[in-house]
């Protein structure tokens, strides 16, 4: 039994169309199912959890980077297999996970290529694509073993599935990419440095493979994870043992 | 844009659309410590290591370790094989090759199977190697042998006078 958790969002006007497509073709495919809509206040795992009770093996996230980020942060660890159709704009992580946006995303699910994922956990949450802290007065310490600090601010970003791009300046046409490794969460550091009267110029990232790490500010800083931002102090991050069953695309990045 | 804050967006903004633009992820796993990046404490990887920036405390990998030009490491160091061209203060251990280039400064001995130093590396140490050390001291305890063997025969002649 297939259950769809569609996103606030997609009540919008201009998605009636697309979601009316997607229904049909769902229903072609004989996988059509209960529909529930998501809030900001609902908690996914306490729906997700009632529906496994009453029969449903697959639970398929209707939505955004922001849906994606928003249900499997808490039901990550669900006993069940996770779908994804994604609908609109943001939506990098169906391009990593190869699954086309719109209509087209339903014959991915169809096809049921399951895949198991790698998750990351950061404090109280999970993260499934990438964890972002923008440039800010922290320092890291790696598996309590060893600290990595910069003279003035740094930027941090954790990379679970997604390949981490960046640019040596802003003028810099050249885009660079650094792909993570399976097994382990890949975190790319990179300092920024001050320029002659005012702004700053990043620094070559450094790479650390890692299974736990600790990122500590003197103040508060912003934590982007799956699209979910929030303030923190003090950032644990590990690999999670418990891993995701998902329904992924033939081209997906890893 | 004159007086904008540094922002994350710099870094990520304009990722690629195309899925053409991804490449396959390679099967090294490499850790890199970036310029002006500070790493103080037992600083361990499985994977190779590339140093741009400063290390204090103690490296240790069991494959290959790079230390760039203008890198600094004040640690021992621990390492399969290890191409040095920066600054480092403390002992170097390879168990395999390690080169020196000649912008390397070490100050600090070294142990290493293979040693491969280019002319203008400075060092400042003791350099053993793991293959001579055993030729020394079989050398050692022949001349002690012999020594001994003599003194005995000595001896024997003073007894039969």
């Amino acid at each position: 039994m297939y259950i769809y958790l569609y996103d606030n969002f997609l009540r919008q006007k201009k998605y009636d169309s697309e979601i009316r497509a997607m229904e049909v073709r769902l229903t072609d495919y004989g996988i059509a199912g209960k529909i529930l809509r998501l809030t900001n206040y609902i908690d996914a795992k306490q729906i997700i959890d009632d529906e496994i009770k009453r029969g449903a093996k697959t639970v398929v996230i209707v939505g955004n980077d922001h849906t994606f980020g928003h249900v499997l942060s808490r039901a990550a660890t669900c006993e069940c297999v996770f779908g994804f159709l994604p609908i609109g704009p943001d939506n990098t992580i169906a391009k990593v996970l190869g699954i086309p946006v719109g209509v087209g995303a339903c014959d991915t699910l169809a096809k049921r290529r399951r895949e198991k994922l790698d998750i990351g956990w950061m404090n109280n949450r999970y993260f499934v694509s990438r964890l972002q802290v923008p440039p800010a007065k922290v320092k890291v310490i790696y598996d309590g073993k060893f600290t990595v600090s910069a003279n003035d601010l740094m930027e941090v970003v954790v990379c679970n599935l997604q390949p981490f791009y960046y640019k040596s300046t802003k003028k810099d046409s050249n885009q660079q990419e650094v792909h993570p490794q399976d097994g382990k969460l890949e975190a790319f550091i990179r300092p920024l440095t001050k320029k002659r009267f005012w702004g700053y110029n990043y620094e070559s990232p450094s790479v650390f493979p890692f299974e736990e790490m600790e990122i500590v500010g003197d103040s508060a800083f912003a934590v982007e994870a799956d699209g979910k931002t929030s303030k923190e102090i003090k950032v644990k991050i590990k690999l999670a043992h418990g891993k995701i069953d998902m329904v992924v695309g033939r081209d997906r990045k890893f | 844009m004159l007086f904008s804050k540094p922002s994350a967006n710099v870094a990520l903004e304009n990722e690629p659309s195309d899925s053409s633009v991804y490449a396959p992820p390679s099967d090294d796993i490499e850790t890199v410590v970036g310029p002006s990046v500070n790493v103080e404490g037992d600083f361990a990887s499985e994977g190779n290591i590339i140093v741009k920036g400063s290390v204090a405390g103690s490296v240790h990998t069991s494959r290959h370790l790079s230390v760039e030009p203008g890198a600094k490491i004040m640690a021992n160091v621990r390492a399969g094989s290890a191409a040095i061209a920066g600054d480092v203060r403390g002992n170097i251990k390879v168990k395999d090759t390690l080169e020196l280039a000649s912008t390397a400064k070490v100050v600090g001995d070294i142990e290493a199977a293979v040693l491969k130093i280019d002319s203008g590396a400075l060092l400042f140490g003791k350099v053993s190697m793991p293959g001579l050390q055993q030729t020394v001291s079989e050398n050692r305890s022949a001349a002690r042998g012999r020594v001994g063997g003599k003194r005995a025969e000595a001896q024997i002649l003073d007894l039969e006078g």
